[in-house]
């Protein structure tokens, strides 16, 4: 640990800190530009120089290795000389557009040049033009005011696995490009945004639409998927402007998917802003009461076997709360939180969560994915796992979901179940590998969950954790992958077909229900129902359910309520309201509360509280926000003889910008799925081959 | 008379029964004196003389109707009046409008219901979905 000594105060810093982090941990900010603590060091910008004793010149601190017994001085006529040089010469070529830059209020460049730089310019000269760059639907750029701090290429190389970016030419003639102009392709390019220390990279959708001082800024949880990404949503009025991500070290870092930063234009799309009752076959608008009232009746004169509820990808814990009590006083099992016809939700709870959390895979150190595409279902969680894998050299090995690129080095060892149980027998080399490593994890996708024999699949493979050591002392390997927001709520809820013969939603769907209740689920296939089947949905968006239902009663998006996630690990996360619902819509369960009213079979819960203190009651491990309860290991007796699907595993996940009814609804998405597309069809149809 | 005090403004009719010089009358009846010529009370300078306007007998007095080259010339933007020297208009300049407040030609600013009853788009607006 060596000691160095900033501006008088000893530090005392871990091996392989750098002379900036020791100024840090002293309490000095130097202003930076081109450093990042989470990508590689460049040492281009020169902003973090500092005085270092029997050195003849100053050092740049971000690239300095602290060293025992360094003096360090950061507060010196020579410093404040070297920050004021350093910005003129960054100036010289950035333009003077604050007032209408995007990036204007929460610039550092601006921030930086208020408090060190000079304060006037002495350059007369015309600034040097540069050309502006194409990168997709998501970022826009004003190549002008780019300084060279190459974070986006960095981050694009380092942490999105895509080398999409780079610089040609040098010193004043630098610029940032793409090598074939196309948009990027990760899915994670919206965090250069956030990266850009100035505004020569912005977002394409908000560029010019707000200044970001008018903004009120909301926290909240993503929910695009399982991941819970915590982020920010700014708005406006009653208009989400943009979304940008917060820090949580053990969830994304601070890094957000694109689909969780940009779906947001979907909110203003396709809302069902009032309730909807079908009279002579068409659906029409009417008042709350009517519309309560005609779901409350169909409710009623319905036996309640043949009455199901399924919810959906978005719903929040309080509503599924809701939906449980309702459900247990009309007094039917048919309840299902599972619309893709995963299996998962019976036994013990070890068997549906992230039991290694994400934070755990920067400890793992072999990998097996089955039928899972982590790039598509988790894009940030994927980022970890490529972290990981450029810490360590360490073996990921694929079951099923072949052919995609996780921006990391992946065997692919079969398609489907045999190969799993060819690998517990131990025949193929991958085995080996996997019982070399000390903290081997298991993730096991929905591909791999939601088919007949999800079950049997799930046992399989926990015994395979149980088998190469992936539950030890302070380690469970197995982990779950989910990639709705709100499933792991749902099945701690125990919203699943209980043993009492419920039917799930492929048996509710086949006919097993005269009324289906659909909260806010759109990722089903209707058109095999019957017509006689009365629909009632509950939902915010008149997506692929809406157009066949009988009732519609609107809800509230996840922006426009409080509400309850808990993401794949079991962290249940709270996102706050920061919009109010459109039009009449409400937030989802007071929309229950009142229908039970209207049934004649009142839910007592009035306040949010009380429908969080019965969250915590059901499920006691949701009762503390932010706080992961590990779930004990234990696997659950084996479901039997299924017999087993030789279907290879595929990921659920096929259009990654239009997996929920907020994204299909969202103009900017269309425009990415479009442009992906594209791509593909160029590559069909292409001329190498 | 009596009309001319109903307006309050007896100063200003005795300033101009026995100091007002009548320079001329425009179409819409509108009167426009100067101080006459009085030794030592008038300045040299024609930008120091006194201009103003008698509207008609009868008419609410309304600015705004005073045509542009009279304006003008009260203003002291022109030494002489549009009589003498006629005000030159170029032929991209619209004709002068009265004040229209409180007339169905006023300005109602966009999205007022008083307007063309729909406003532009605005912050917090979404598209309902229609089946």
């Amino acid at each position: 640990m060596p000691k160095l000594t900033v501006d008088g105060v000893e530090v005392e810093v871990p091996v392989g800190s750098t002379v900036l982090q020791a100024c840090e941990a002293a309490g000095r900010e130097i202003p930076i530009f081109c450093f990042h603590p989470r990508l590689n060091i460049a040492g281009s910008c020169r902003m973090c120089l500092v005085e270092m004793e029997k050195s003849p010149k100053p050092v740049a601190s971000c690239a300095m290795p602290a060293a025992d017994g360094m003096v360090i001085k950061t507060d010196t006529p020579l410093v404040h000389k070297a920050r004021r040089g350093v910005l003129e010469f960054l100036l010289i070529n950035h333009p003077l557009d604050c007032p209408i830059c995007d990036q204007g209020g929460e610039c550092d460049l601006q921030d930086i040049t208020l408090f060190y730089g000079p304060d006037q310019s002495r350059y007369t000269e015309n600034k040097r033009p540069v050309v502006d760059k194409y990168l997709g639907p998501l970022v826009s750029t004003h190549m002008t005011r780019c300084i060279h701090c190459t974070r986006c290429i960095r981050f694009l190389d380092e942490v999105a696995g895509v080398e999409e970016l780079g610089a040609v030419q040098r010193g004043e003639h630098m610029e940032i490009t793409n090598w074939i102009e196309a948009s990027l392709t990760s899915e994670l390019q919206g965090n250069i945004i956030d990266l850009c220390p100035v505004g020569a990279l912005n977002s394409k959708p908000y560029e010019y639409k707000a200044r970001t001082w008018e903004l009120r800024k909301t926290e909240s949880i993503d929910v695009s998927d399982a991941v819970g990404s915590n982020i920010r949503v700014d708005a406006r009025g009653n208009e989400v402007m943009r979304i940008v991500p917060r820090l949580h070290e053990g969830i994304n870092e601070e890094w957000l998917s694109d689909k969780g930063r940009f779906l947001y234009d979907g909110l203003k799309k396709r809302r069902l802003d009032r309730p909807m009752v079908r009279r002579d076959g068409q659906l029409q608008p009417a008042d709350w009461r009517i519309a309560l009232d005609a779901a409350a009746a169909r409710l009623k004169g319905t036996a309640p076997e043949r009455i199901g509820f399924v919810i959906g990808d978005l719903v929040d814990a309080e509503t599924m709360v809701l939906v449980r009590e309702l459900a247990a006083r009309i007094g039917t099992p048919n309840v299902d939180c599972r619309q893709d016809g995963s299996r998962l939700g019976y036994g013990p709870r070890a068997s549906w969560l992230f039991n290694s959390t994400i934070e755990g895979i920067e400890r793992a150190d072999a990998f097996l994915l089955v039928g899972t595409n982590p790039r598509h279902e988790a894009a940030v969680l994927n980022a970890r796992i490529r972290k990981r894998s450029r810490q360590i050299p360490m073996p990921v090995g694929r079951i099923g979901a072949a052919g995609i690129d996780l921006t990391y080095e992946v065997q692919d060892l079969g398609a489907g179940v045999q190969t799993l149980s060819d690998l517990l027998a131990g025949g193929i080399g991958f085995a080996k590998e996997l019982r070399a490593a000390q903290n081997p994890m298991v993730i096991l996708g929905s591909g791999a969950t939601a088919r007949a024999d999800g079950l049997a699949v799930l046992d399989l493979a926990m015994r395979v954790a149980d088998e190469f050591g992936a539950i030890s002392e302070g380690w469970n390997g197995f982990n779950v992958l989910h990639h709705a927001a709100s499933r792991v709520a749902g099945l701690d809820l125990g919203l699943v077909p209980g043993q009492g013969g419920g039917l799930d939603v492929a048996g509710m769907l086949a006919g097993g229900v005269d009324v289906l209740f659909l909260i806010g689920a759109d990722e089903l296939d209707l058109s095999g129902l019957s017509p006689d089947v009365h629909v009632i949905y509950q939902g915010h968006h008149g997506d692929r359910s809406a157009p066949r239902a009988d009732v519609i009663l609107p809800g509230a998006a996840w922006t426009e309520k409080h509400g309850t996630y808990v993401n794949t690990e079991g962290r249940p996360q709270r996102a706050k309201l920061a919009v109010m619902p459109p039009g009449e819509a409400r937030e989802d369960w007071k929309i229950l509360r009142a229908l039970s009213d209207v049934l004649g079979v009142t839910v007592k819960l009035d306040t949010l509280g009380a429908v969080r203190a019965r969250l915590a009651e059901l499920a006691p491990f949701l009762a503390t926000p932010d706080v992961i309860v590990p779930a004990a290991w234990e696997r659950a007796a084996g479901p039997g003889d299924l017999g087993f699907d030789r279907a290879p595993f595929v990921s659920p996940i096929t259009e990654y910008y239009q997996t929920n009814a907020i994204a299909r609804a969202s103009g900017v998405m269309a425009e990415c799925t479009k442009l992906r597309l594209a791509e593909h069809s160029i590559k069909a149809t292409g001329t190498h081959g | 008379m009596l009309k001319w005090l109903s307006f309050n403004a007896l100063g200003t009719w005795l300033t101009t029964r026995f100091r007002g010089e009548l320079v001329g009358q425009d179409e819409l009846g509108n009167r426009y004196y100067r101080n006459k010529a009085v030794k030592g009370l008038n300045a040299a300078d024609w930008r120091a003389e006194r201009r103003w306007v008698v509207y008609p007998d009868g008419v609410e007095p309304e600015p705004t109707l005073v045509p542009p080259g009279w304006s003008g010339w009260l203003h002291k933007r022109f030494e002489h009046p549009p009589t003498v020297a006629p005000l030159q208009v170029k032929p991209w300049e619209k004709p002068a409008l009265p004040n229209l407040t409180g007339t169905p030609y006023a300005y109602v600013p966009p999205g007022s219901e008083r307007g063309r009853g729909q406003r532009d788009r605005a912050t917090g607006d979404y598209e309902a979905w229609t089946p």
